[in-house]
């Protein structure tokens, strides 16, 4: 079954948006592969960890993006803890 | 005060300046989302280089411009009265980098308009080419400008006393001193590094950076004040 959860973006100032799997997987690889990780090793982290969250999401109607960032990087820290503290660090960082 | 003294005051306000972190935290984004978005090292050489080319520049713009300012309001000479509102703004200054500089959070958020932190994210984000990476070195020493304003006061100050080779030699000194952090930055990364193992080091020492920003300050400050007033106000007894 297709999840339906919506995501609501932090601070409220922008729409609320459903949560789409590719752009969650995009995110991980993408700092999966800040930390100079191996493409088939970013892929298969993003694939865990995407079915994890998807896991967490399913009884879940509504999460705010920074839920989603902090149970992201939760599951992340398992596979890959450097990729999770850039994960982390994100908006954090200026 | 001879061409020595008045470049130790300007090497000594570099110093200050380089221990200021937004340049830091933005090339660190940069080099992030470059290697995140599967580009080329030579690439990800590329974007970085332009950004310290785009803080170099703004840099010596920033000084020119102060400097200039000073030169066609006092001369050669600002009045003493002038140092010691340098010195007041090093203080004052010093004292908000001690209370206030790191936001009270984890990471290594700066106190700085928040619309501004967003935009550098933003543009950090979107930035694809050198040109782009050029303009975001340019904003990011706009970005810490309430922090860098003091230390380049006193720089311009004392370069507005040399000549002008030795104050074009001042603005190089500088700049140079000022992005000595960022340059080795580039350099870790640059010899392959990890990012999150430079962001973690600069979170687990952020406070102490943030001590060394003030104190630094301070250090600037008493100098100046017993090089400029002090010596002088004895010189006159």
């Amino acid at each position: 079954m297709a999840l339906t959860a919506d995501i609501v973006k932090s601070g409220g100032k922008r729409q609320t948006e459903k949560f789409v799997r590719d752009k969650l997987k995009a995110s991980i690889i993408a700092a999966c592969r800040s930390v100079r990780a191996y493409e088939g090793e970013a892929e298969n982290t993003a694939d865990l960890v995407c079915d994890a969250v998807e896991s967490w999401l399913a009884t879940r109607p509504e999460v705010t993006s920074g839920d989603l960032r902090i149970v992201t990087s939760r599951h992340l820290k398992k596979y890959h803890p450097e990729a999770a503290y850039l994960y982390e660090q994100y908006r954090i960082t200026i | 005060m001879d061409i020595a003294g008045s470049l130790a005051i300007v090497t000594l306000a570099a110093l200050t300046h380089a221990s200021f972190q937004l340049s830091v935290s933005v090339l660190s984004l940069l080099s992030g989302h470059s290697i995140g978005a599967k580009q080329s090292q030579a690439k990800l050489l590329r974007l970085t280089s332009s950004f310290l080319g785009g803080v170099a520049i703004m840099t010596i713009l920033i000084l020119s411009f102060t400097s200039l300012a000073l030169i066609d309001l006092f001369g050669p000479t600002a009045p003493k009265a002038i140092w010691s509102i340098g010195c007041g703004l090093l203080v004052g200054i010093a004292l908000a980098v001690w209370l206030f500089y790191y936001r009270k959070e984890k990471g290594t958020s700066l106190w700085i308009p928040r619309d501004m932190a967003s935009y550098l994210v933003k543009r950090t984000k979107a930035t694809k080419i050198s040109a782009e990476a050029f303009s975001l070195g340019l904003s990011s020493v706009v970005g810490e400008i309430l922090f860098i304003i003091a230390p380049l006061f006193i720089a311009a100050l004392a370069l507005i006393r040399l000549s002008p080779n030795w104050q074009l030699i001042g603005i190089g000194i500088y700049t140079l001193v000022s992005m000595l952090p960022i340059i080795a930055i580039w350099i870790l990364i640059s010899g392959g590094h990890t990012i999150a193992r430079i962001q973690k080091w600069r979170e687990d020492n952020k406070y102490f950076l943030q001590f060394i920003a003030g104190a630094g300050l301070i250090v600037l400050s008493f100098f100046v004040y017993m090089n400029e007033i002090i010596t002088a106000v004895a010189g006159q007894i």
